[in-house]
């Protein structure tokens, strides 16, 4: 091993060494020329009895290069070039071996710049690793994440010694432009300490002011770069220019840099997050918002530290809520996670598993390979034989075999590099910008390197198991066992039968993982969303709160909207509500209801609530199951009404009747007058995805609960593609204020959000294609080999008279025991891979006995129907030819 | 006076040898093997290398460049533990079988 190192690291400092023995040698002739000198001879007699005495130095020169680096430079070339020569001759083999290297480093390649672009590389701040984020979670409420509350900002902001920074991010979407232009754009609102936290100075201007955040008459923007380029034309002057958001006007303070981007967001602009005391009150503390809190640890400060001081500050401030109880009751906790990895957070697991499966593939692809290359080193075992035996050492065997190997291996790996630079684009496709941090995927420097490195490894790996071939012992035997055509040795034999069934294990392990993947994607899809989805197209609006500043203009608003609709040809039901399901927006609200005691150990349940108008849930075809829904009518009058979907009803009434029961909007119970009579139940919904589990919802009339951010969905008897287009103009023929933004119909939405599922099941099942066709490769190969070797022992079976059906039955069962020996192995791999998906299914066991089955099943007749053509072909031996060809 | 052949693979352990007194370069390393022998080794100075550059490849001895006598650098060669370690395995057997060559070649 040491010997290697020096070698290796001889062949890293060549020119250094190639100057260093130079200058020894030198070095003595000279010395000895001055000695002579010394002794009374000329300078030319010395110098020549010096040369004479040292020897041959060019010679010896060659010698000491030898001894010091693998091989010599002309070896080398001689090596490469007989490499080429020989993998040109078989061009059939070359191709094939350098196609499954591109195609499997490729896979992994793109894979790796993925994992790169999304977990590897640090977020484009300084100092990113020191950057957290801090999240409420009331797990015993059902509700694992609530972001943060202004409050919890005002009141922690100095008061942690662990965070240098502390800063507040929200994403909103506003109405941009001058009026009849007008777009919906996504904007962020943030702390004035935002820019600062992540430490990023801006191109142009200044940050927001505290008295921007605090007093809410302040009307600025900070604008990035592209926006700037936009809608500004990179004017130089744009600070003090305005821009027209939520039809007010707002004064560009700053603009920020070119590559600035946080996490996924794609806020073209941010404004001030600013409140007022309200909700900076302890009151308001546990109102998430959808605000997210960031802060920057001090250098050296651990996430414990951090995490400890964050609990200790908690602690200290809960008595001032006013319900301190129900917030412990429902398991409160503020959380500290490092910034990138929750962000992440999601999609690891998933981006991990495929790498595995990629990396299972290239493992299956280079046994394949192996096998294919030991077919080939005994088709030149006697070539080799004989070389060693006139004097070859077993080094310049083993470099040939690696080389050749090697030069296989890079080609193969320059085609992956190309192929992923390709494949990142294909991810791209699949949806990879959806995933978080998705926009930065990119195929780097780094992943090429990546790529060179690892087809230099593969080829080094891929050479040895030939190079044991070629100088294993036994020399003696080749020679004389192919001049009799005997069998090869046995340990030969057994490795090239041990791939194959190595490669039928991972086969099969890929297949059942891919299959679960698959199994768990239909269960998922066989879901109810809990609506009928077809014929339903939906659309977001933001009404700016200058204009509709009443809550009776937004009613109006409404109504005349969907009456509008409703009015054209085809249109069956308009219904308006605050919130969609499969649009995003997955927060969950307190609700109480009168007179229920929570049974112990259990506390208040975050619940999904909707203000809806319109024929709502005519238009989402949600069914009604009892009692009324809601209709305009409810928000038009002031009878104080809702409608809670079965899910609600369950686990409130278990036995009794939810007709009539009140409930409250809020964690608490409140005076009489501001209670709602539940009219209706209705079926329950999904809202963050269709593998979610049932949370509840309830339902208020518009007038109740009304937001800025409403959604139109509208059923039609038939969709034609330029309804969308239609319904905007509708809008802006109501206001031309307001452009309708994220048309979409609901099964668009529910396919979307399957992209997290469907993308990773696509590409397992590509890898599982492709292990299937490897293997049968692989078993044709060897079964073939096994033919052809021993077609004179078949041809004097025959002649003694066996059937040729009892020859191919000897080889189909050859397979079949490869086959079994395989499966068998396989069970152990599905069973490992079945247990790493588990989190990852829906739905679906570990082991799943119809999915393993149907692995076995593929497998088999993949691998029967490639050994049923060598089997066959030994079945047709003729005896006559087999004997007389030696 | 005819010079005689060195026995094959002998070279190496003679320098370990020459090296276990103390550092030395090249030349000194040649110049000590040719006085040592009363110069009766039909041997090339230039020989030591390849066979310095093998043990040093193999960690037996480790070199270093150093400012000389005449305040030039040059390259000084001394043994590391494991050549130290091989010297004594190749002593032993030289030993052994000078021993027994000399046996035979008496008794036969």
């Amino acid at each position: 091993m040491k010997t290697l190192l020096a070698k290796l690291r001889a062949l890293v400092r060549r020119r250094n060494l190639e100057a260093e023995m130079m200058e020894e040698m030198r070095q003595h002739l000279e010395r000895r020329t001055q000695e002579k000198i010394a002794d009374g001879l000329s300078f030319d007699e010395a110098r020549y009895a010096a040369q004479r005495e040292f020897g041959g130095v060019a010679q010896l020169q060659e010698q000491c290069r030898d001894e010091r680096s693998f091989i010599s430079v002309e070896q080398f070339v001689r090596d490469v070039r007989y490499a080429a020569r020989s993998l040109r001759k078989n061009p059939g083999f070359t191709i094939t071996a350098v196609a499954t290297v591109a195609l499997c480093l490729g896979t992994n390649l793109t894979l790796f710049a993925l994992i790169d672009s999304i977990l590897l590389r640090p977020l484009p701040f300084p100092h990113a690793e020191r950057l957290v984020t801090i999240f409420n979670t009331y797990p015993k409420a059902g509700v694992e994440r609530d972001g943060a509350s202004l409050t919890n900002y005002y009141e922690r902001r100095g008061q942690i010694a662990a965070f240098s920074d502390l800063a507040l991010f929200r994403a909103e979407s506003a109405t941009v432009g001058e009026s009849g232009v007008t777009d919906r754009v996504d904007v962020a609102r943030v702390s004035p300490d935002f820019f600062s936290t992540l430490g990023v100075a801006l191109q142009l201007g200044r940050p927001f002011r505290e008295e921007e955040a605090t007093q809410q008459t302040q009307r600025v923007a900070i604008l990035t770069d592209r926006c700037w380029r936009e809608r500004f034309n990179a004017d130089p002057q744009v600070i003090g220019r305005t821009l027209r958001v939520n039809e007010v006007a707002r004064e560009i303070v700053g603009v920020l840099p070119a590559d600035f981007r946080f996490l996924s967001s794609t806020a073209q602009l941010y404004l001030p997050l600013a409140s007022d005391p309200q909700s900076r009150s302890p009151a308001a503390r546990h109102s998430g918002n959808s605000i997210e809190m960031i802060a920057r640890l001090r250098p050296g400060v651990t996430l414990a530290d951090a995490q400890a001081e964050v609990d200790a500050h908690d602690a200290s401030v809960a008595e001032t809520y006013p319900q301190p109880k129900l917030i412990s009751d429902a398991g409160f906790r503020s959380v500290v996670v490092p910034l990138q990895g929750d962000h992440v957070r999601a999609i690891r697991p998933m981006l991990l598993l495929l790498q595995a499966g990629a990396l299972l593939l290239l493992l299956l692809s280079s046994i394949n390979l192996v096998g294919l290359l030991l077919v080939r080193a005994s088709g030149r075992a006697h070539e080799v034989a004989v070389r060693r035996a006139l004097g070859a050492a077993s080094r310049h065997i083993v470099t040939a075999s690696v080389v050749e190997t090697v030069l296989l291996a890079v080609v193969g790996a320059a085609g992956g590099v190309i192929l992923a630079a390709f494949g990142v684009d294909v991810i791209r496709v699949l949806g990879g910008d959806r995933l978080p941090l998705g926009a930065t995927i990119a195929f780097g420097a780094r992943s090429a390197m990546v790529g060179c490195l690892s087809g230099t490894v593969l080829g080094l790996a891929l050479g040895v198991p030939v190079a044991w071939f070629h100088v294993r012992p036994g020399l003696g035997g080749v020679l004389h066992s192919t001049a009799r055509g005997g069998h090869e040795n046995r340990a030969t034999r057994r490795l090239r039968n041990g791939l194959v069934v190595a490669q039928i294990a991972l086969a099969f392990g890929l297949l059942a993982g891919a299959g679960l993947l698959g199994l768990s994607l239909h269960r998922v899809m066989a879901v109810s969303p809990g609506f009928r989805p077809d014929h339903v197209l939906s659309g977001a609006l933001t009404l700016p709160a200058r204009t509709y500043d009443s809550r009776s203009r937004l009613l109006t608003f409404a109504d005349r909207l969907a009456d509008k609709i409703l009015r054209r040809p085809g249109v069956t039901a308009v219904g308006i509500g605050t919130r969609l399901p499969f649009a995003g927006n997955n927060v969950k609200s307190a609700i109480t209801v009168k007179g229920y005691v929570a049974p112990p150990g259990d506390s208040v349940r975050g619940v999904y609530t909707y203000g809806v108008t319109g024929d709502y849930f005519g238009a989402m075809g949600i069914p009604l199951l009892r009692g009324r829904v809601l209709t305009a009518d409810d928000s038009r009058g002031n009878v104080r009404v809702c409608v809670v979907d079965e899910d609600f009803a369950r686990r409130h009434w278990a036995k009794g009747d939810p007709l009539g029961q009140r409930l409250f909007d809020g964690s608490t119970e409140r005076p009489d007058a501001e209670g709602f009579t539940i009219v209706g139940v209705v079926g329950a919904v999904k809202q963050a995805g269709l593998a979610e589990t049932p949370t509840g919802a309830v339902y208020f009339p518009l007038r109740y609960r009304s937001d800025f951010n409403i959604f139109v969905v509208v059923r039609a008897t038939t969709l034609p593609t330029t309804f969308g287009a239609t319904l905007a103009s509708i809008v802006r023929q109501l206001d031309p204020e307001l452009p309708l933004s994220d048309l979409r119909t609901m099964d668009e939405r529910i396919t979307n959000s399957l992209v997290t599922r469907r993308s990773p099941a696509l590409l397992a099942s590509l890898f599982a294609v492709g292990a299937l066709l490897l293997t049968a490769l692989g078993t044709y190969g060897v079964v073939g080999y096994a033919v052809a070797q021993r077609r004179r022992e078949i041809g004097v079976r025959l002649a003694l008279g066996a059937e040729p059906r009892q020859i191919r039955d000897h080889f189909l069962a050859f397979s079949l025991r490869l086959l079994a020996a395989g499966v068998g192995l396989g069970l152990v791999a599905a069973w490992c891979i079945g247990r790493a998906l588990q989190t990852l299914l829906f739905n679906v066991p570990t082991i799943h006995l119809g999915t393993i089955t149907g692995s076995a099943a593929v497998l088999a007749l993949a691998s029967l129907l490639a050994c049923w053509l060598p089997a066959r072909r030994a079945a047709k031996v003729d005896p006559i030819v087999a004997l007389r060809c030696e | 006076m005819t010079k005689i052949d060195l026995l094959q693979g002998t070279l190496d352990m003679l320098i370990l040898r020459v090296l276990a007194r103390g550092e030395m370069h090249g030349w000194g390393i040649a110049d000590r093997l040719s006085h040592l022998s009363r110069n009766a080794l039909k041997l090339g100075e230039g020989s030591v290398y390849p066979s310095l550059y093998r043990m040093e490849g193999k960690g037996w001895i480790k070199a270093e460049w150093a400012p000389s006598d005449n305040n030039r650098k040059a390259k000084y060669y001394s043994l590391t533990k494991a050549g130290r370690k091989q010297l004594e395995t190749e002593q032993q057997n030289w030993d052994q079988l000078s021993t027994i060559i000399a046996e035979i070649m008496q008794k036969a």
